[in-house]
């Protein structure tokens, strides 16, 4: 089976311990949401995964298409380079480079050279803001249009699977929407595999196959499946009763 | 009338001054101005490829060729370099600028004093056939031996742009320059790119030297008077915008040549910074700096 997975990670910053013993577990074609409120630890496992934190302990695991590839220890572009497409906190655009400069970058590794005249296609035909805005410096874009630009950028990598840290900050409640409405066209067109980071709690779980809870640094829930409204309930109160 | 052609061949002076700063300015736009490295050693790497030059130029090649062929080996210096930088300071947690000022103050005193040892302090030129003569336009008269190296910038300038805004690797260094992680992310080496880059500024000096060279015979500390002009004008220009670079170069040029033919030639090293704190003062991004 194709899938990322974590097991028994220990991560945090200096002395400080963010993450405790966590494990998680994303197969190909899910959507998986990662949850819980700020300063859980949501975005140090997502830059542990992606090597930007350097894991105390514990593994980060993708097996892929028969191969077995142990990520913890790797330089960050080294794993973008195997096939884990990034959407980090903040976006991280080159602010100086056009929309389309931005894209091409993304498209310029060894694994994505290929297809990078197709990916960049396929960006254009998902965000047509982004084909009309192309010429254009991505500092000159708004919130919104950043975002989709920091997806698109990394459908430019040619991924496994995207990680994609909280898509909503900064936005207003409008473009919230449209993102994620915009990351669930593409999972349901593409097949595409997602791990998603996301405190706006309707909307993740609207989307999302299976959810994680993260509180204080450990999984507190694992859901397993499309949940009715009852379960969005159990979920939303078991997020906020952990703050 | 002869204040008009005094002002004339002031300002024409000034360009072809002008445009020899900005060769020796245009490795610190990479290297200050794209990489944030404050490289005070750059001036001294020039005056250490102009040495170079003279060797092979005892061999009866031409300065620019001779910058041409040694501009490979010094880009893998520039390598090492980096690669001696980035283990000492930027891997042990955020490159601390006064710790790599002194760093690369201390390069640059190794470099003057290698040369010292190796030459002595005698001064060293090249020998080429325009040496001593003059264009002449009407009143206004340019000394070949400064015209031939002011041509070379307009072709390193458009050839290094071309490079940074048409090739992968020129984007993911414009990249670098303001975000290490959207190169990261991008699936992209950010360390590759920025020790390429400092190849590239390294390859640059030795350009640089061999118009300096051809403009005046060099002593091994003839980089120390360039020191401040050479950050003035990256800083005039934006931080790392490389036609800026040109442009700055040329308006501290003239400014220079006007100061010189009209207040008197001890203020005109004064002229860079007096230009350098207007622009702290009034457009801290520079003329040409675009996005911060």
């Amino acid at each position: 089976m194709n899938r990322l997975h974590v097991e028994g990670l220990f991560a945090g910053y200096g002395a400080v311990t963010v993450l405790r013993d966590v494990a998680i577990e994303v197969r190909q074609g899910e959507l998986v949401a990662l949850l819980g409120m700020n300063g859980n630890g949501k975005s140090t496992l997502l830059n542990s995964i992606l090597g930007f934190v350097r894991p105390g302990a514990g593994r980060v695991i993708l097996e892929w298409d028969g191969e077995t590839i142990e990520l913890a220890g790797r330089a960050p572009h080294e794993i973008v380079g195997l096939g884990i497409g990034y959407v980090p906190e903040g976006r991280r655009l080159a602010p100086n480079l056009t929309v389309e400069e931005n894209l091409l970058l993304a498209g310029s590794s060894n694994r994505a050279k290929a297809g990078r005249k197709a990916n960049l296609e396929l960006c254009y035909e998902t965000f047509s803001i982004l084909k009309e805005r192309r010429r254009q410096p991505a500092s000159t874009l708004s919130g919104g249009q950043q975002q989709m630009l920091a997806i698109a950028r990394a459908l430019m990598t040619a991924p496994k699977l995207i990680v994609v840290d909280e898509p909503s900050v900064g936005l207003a409640p409008i473009m919230v929407e449209q993102v994620i409405a915009t990351i669930r066209r593409l999972q349901e067109q593409t097949g595409l595999t997602i791990l998603m980071a996301e405190q706006s709690f309707f909307q993740a779980i609207e989307v999302a196959s299976r959810a994680y809870i993260l509180s204080h640094g450990r999984i507190i829930r694992v859901f397993d499946q499309k949940l009715d409204p009852a379960g969005q309930e159990e979920i939303r109160s078991a997020m906020m009763g952990a703050v | 009338m002869i204040v008009l052609d005094l002002a004339l061949n002031a300002v024409a002076t000034g360009i072809v001054l002008g445009s020899i700063y900005a060769l020796l300015a245009l490795g610190l736009a990479i290297t200050f101005g794209i990489l944030h490295i404050p490289n005070v050693a750059h001036p001294a790497i020039v005056i250490a490829g102009a040495y170079a030059v003279v060797v092979l130029n005892r061999f009866g090649l031409d300065p620019i060729l001779a910058g041409l062929l040694w501009s490979i080996p010094f880009y893998f210096i520039g390598l090492a370099f980096y690669e001696f930088y980035a283990r000492s300071f930027e891997s042990r947690g955020g490159g601390n600028t006064l710790q790599s000022l002194t760093l690369f103050f201390g390069i640059s005193l190794v470099i003057e004093i290698a040369l010292v040892v190796a030459y002595g302090t005698d001064l060293r030129s090249v020998r080429v056939g325009y040496v001593g003569e003059s264009l002449r336009l009407g009143t206004v008269a340019i000394p070949y031996r400064f015209l031939v190296p002011a041509l070379i910038t307009p072709v390193v300038v458009f050839l290094l742009w071309l490079y940074l805004s048409k090739t992968n690797t020129g984007l993911a260094i414009r990249a670098v320059a303001h975000d290490e992680r959207a190169v990261s992310v991008a699936g992209v080496n950010p360390t590759a790119i920025k020790r390429h880059a400092f190849g590239i500024a390294t390859a640059l000096a030795v350009i640089a030297g061999a118009a300096l060279v051809i403009t005046g015979p060099v002593d091994p500390f003839a980089g120390r008077i360039h020191i401040g002009r050479v950050f003035a004008i990256v800083v005039l220009a934006g931080m790392g915008t490389i036609p800026g670079t040109l442009a700055a170069a040329i308006i501290i040029g003239v400014a220079e040549s006007l100061v010189m033919s009209f207040a008197s030639p001890s203020w005109a090293p004064g002229v860079a910074f007096a230009i350098l704190l207007a622009t702290l003062a009034l457009r801290p991004t520079g003329l040409f700096g675009g996005v911060r």
